[in-house]
């Protein structure tokens, strides 16, 4: 198999936008998310060779380094990993369960840790290597009934920042991508008024979509992208200007 | 090859791979850290290791204080083998 990416929830929304992207630049990728949508089998079946879907629940923490064992036994040193997997569950927080807390965490700053620990040691070998987390622009600007949400945001873009300086003399660069607001199934809700105000409020006059993010990977994950760390990349069609 | 064979190969292949340069002498008692390998070289280890051996005991054995000593992080590897065999 040709050098090849860990892309996590990629069986919809901007996961699988990465997935397409990366599988076009002629690189493999190692998909995983708890459910196979259809979407993602199509593309499996269009690159049977260079896509290839792995079910894991990646809430549970435990089971991380098994995961990661056995995707470098089976495909091999990955070249590189996009922690892309969340949830956005919002509230207020005084009312939010503190199991949603919790496992909001879990899945939203421990799983990439974990997954960024045990994958970046194949990459430590290799001395190259590329770290991708999706953030969002709420890491910085705040967004009522995100409070949690942001926090696991800004959290990712701390860390990256400090590994980025553990690695780099590895040749691994680490950084994230913080979209806007894309229509995906995560701001389903997100309707009406309210998405026609923010598209209304963007200097560009719309929202960015998963592929304007997704080539923001891809150019990260290229090799035009290695003198590139430590940092934060925006694509919201500028939201946040 | 005996584990602490092993283990002085796989140093000085992360040695030679992160340009570190190792002493002279590994002896028993020598600190990992000051054999020539930085924090990062040790972290390169234990992924050569693992590919090596299939095993990283660190995780599997839940050990939360690394060792310091060459004969120390040896012990850990001979540890590990031995449950995997069992
Ligand atoms: N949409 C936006 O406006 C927006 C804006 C800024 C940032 N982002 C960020 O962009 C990333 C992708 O978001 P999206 O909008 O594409 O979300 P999405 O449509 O809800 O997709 C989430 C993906 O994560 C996977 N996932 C969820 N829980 C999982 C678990 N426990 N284990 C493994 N995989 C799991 C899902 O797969 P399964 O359900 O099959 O497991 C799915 O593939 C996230 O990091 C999000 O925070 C989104």
């Amino acid at each position: 198999m040709s050098e090849y990416v860990v892309v996590t929830g990629a069986s919809r929304g901007l996961g699988l936008a990465i997935c397409r992207d990366i599988l076009d630049s002629g690189m493999s990728v190692v998909a995983l998310s708890r459910t196979y949508s259809t979407e993602l089998q199509k593309l499996v079946a269009s690159k049977p060779e260079l896509c290839h879907f792995v079910e894991a629940d990646l809430a549970d923490l435990e089971h991380i380094p098994a995961l990661c064992k056995s995707i470098v036994k089976t495909f091999g040193r990955p070249y590189g990993l996009v922690n892309n997997a969340a949830v956005g569950h919002d509230g207020v927080l005084a009312t939010m369960p503190n199991g949603v807390i919790d496992s909001l965490m879990r899945l939203n700053v421990q799983s990439p840790m974990l997954l960024s620990k045990y994958l970046l040691r194949s990459m430590l070998l290799n001395r190259k290597g590329r770290v991708i987390n999706i953030s969002s622009i709420i890491a910085k600007t705040g967004f009522n009934g995100l409070s949690v949400y942001a926090a696991s945001k800004a959290a990712l873009e701390g860390f990256s920042k400090s590994l980025a300086r553990e690695v780099g003399k590895a040749g691994i660069t680490v950084n994230c991508v913080a979209p806007g607001y894309m229509q995906t199934d995560m701001t389903g809700d997100l309707q009406g008024e309210k998405l026609a105000s923010i598209k209304r409020r963007s200097p560009l006059g719309k929202l960015a979509s998963v592929e304007d993010a997704a080539a923001m990977v891809s150019f990260l994950l290229s090799d035009k992208g290695s003198a590139i760390t430590g940092t934060v990349m925006t694509v919201d069609a500028g939201s946040t200007a | 090859m005996n584990i602490e064979q092993t283990v002085k190969r796989a140093m000085s292949d992360v040695a030679q791979l992160s340009d570190c340069q190792l002493i002279e002498t590994i002896e028993p008692d020598t600190l990992l850290l000051q054999s020539g390998l930085d924090s990062l070289g040790y972290a390169m280890l234990v992924a050569q290791l693992e590919e090596e051996l299939g095993i990283d005991p660190f995780t599997e054995l839940a050990i939360t204080v690394y060792p310091a000593t060459f004969a120390e992080f040896v012990a850990v590897y001979a540890q590990g083998l031995e449950q995997k065999r069992d």
